[in-house]
This record gives C-alpha cells, structure tokens and sequence, in this order.
C-alpha cells in the first residue's frame, strides 16, 4: 500500500499497482512522475490525483463523452513510449478545464495510457 | 546559446543518439528532420508551451469550476 497526503482528498492509502507512471511526467509538471485516477460519483468524471504532489488534480474524461466517434492515430513513436502490445491496452483521457466560464476539454493534448502496463504519457496533436 | 551555422542537408547531432538535419530551406522557413530515439518527446516549442500553460490552469480548478464541469455533463 501507498500511503500519500492531497489536499482536496485527504490522506489516500492505495494498492501499488493503481499507480500510473508517466515516465517524464507531463508538461508544466515534468516533476511529477504518478498519478492515480478515481471515478467521481454518479459522473463520466474521473479526477487524476497526483500521488507526489497534494496539491495537483486534474479533472479528467474519456474522450468518448463529449465525441461517440472518438479515436486517435498513434504514431510508432508513442507506440513504443507506451510499450503498446495490444490495442485493447490503450486509453485515452481528456483533461477538462474551464476557462472564461466555458467547460474545454482539452483534445490537443489527451493523455494515453497503456492500462495493463500502468504507462502514461500526454501526447501534443500536431497537425501541421 | 550555441549558434551553429547550417547549410540545406547538414546536420547537427544532440549527444550519440540525436540528429538533426535542416532538410529544406525556403524563405523564413526552415524544414527540419529529427532522428532521435522513441523516448524523447519532440514538440514545437509554441504547442508545448500551449499545452504546459494549459495543464497549470486545469490543475488550479476551483470548487466553482468543477461544479460547472458536473452541470455541463449532466
């Protein structure tokens, strides 16, 4: 079990292996190696809850709530980041932010996860 | 900061692992290629930076804020 204090949640004491790493972190918190996701009751929502930081909280969604057809193209690259081996690992989270009072879910940079590894990296879509 | 001057197909490497080579230069614009192992997240600079500001705001949420995520969802 781990053991590790937030400040919107209290102290939180979770398995080990509910741990997602993301290796370099992600941008604007390079410091901040693992996090954790929680379901938020009776919504999509999941809050990912930084396991070093107490303060650093990210309200999250599959991507699939706000578009049914949601997919991404993942480039070799992040494939082998992730250490994908099967499709069926793959997740995607989108980060929701508010900004001048309209609700953004931020499809620019989703999260991907490689759930049985427990992996995570944000990716940039780069369009250009 | 290290200024290196680059003709079109010269390149330049980052350690053992990292190459860059100016491809194509065009105007004020300049086509690079990167070879640089899979580990290394590459990024243009303006679109992290985008990202990373965006990350610090999410991070910020307020109670109020979060009440208006849950009712746009519902």
């Amino acid at each position: 079990m781990v053991r590790f204090e937030t400040s919107r949640f209290g102290i939180l004491e979770i398995d080990e292996d509910k741990i997602i790493n993301f290796p370099d972190g992600i941008p604007g918190f390079p410091e901040i190696k693992r996090y954790i996701l929680m379901d938020y009751k009776d919504t999509p929502l999941k809050w990912l809850q930084a396991v070093d930081n107490p303060d650093v909280a990210f309200i999250v969604a599959e991507p699939s709530i706000f578009l049914p057809d949601y997919s991404i193209k993942l480039d070799v690259a992040i494939r082998e980041y992730l250490q994908l081996k099967k499709e069926e690992d793959l997740a995607a989270l989108v980060i929701i932010r508010v900004e001048d009072g309209k609700v953004i879910a931020n499809f620019q940079g989703p999260l991907l996860l490689n759930a049985s590894l427990m992996r995570g990296v944000q990716v940039v879509i780069d369009r250009v | 900061m290290l200024v290196l001057t680059r003709k079109s197909d010269e390149a330049i490497k980052l350690g053992d692992d990292i190459t860059i080579t100016v491809i194509e230069i065009k105007g004020n614009q300049v086509r690079l290629g990167i070879d640089a192992p899979t580990n290394i997240r590459i990024y243009r600079k303006e679109l992290y930076e985008k990202i990373k500001s965006e990350n610090i705001m999410s991070s910020l949420l307020s109670i109020d804020e979060f009440k208006k995520i849950k009712e746009a969802l519902k």
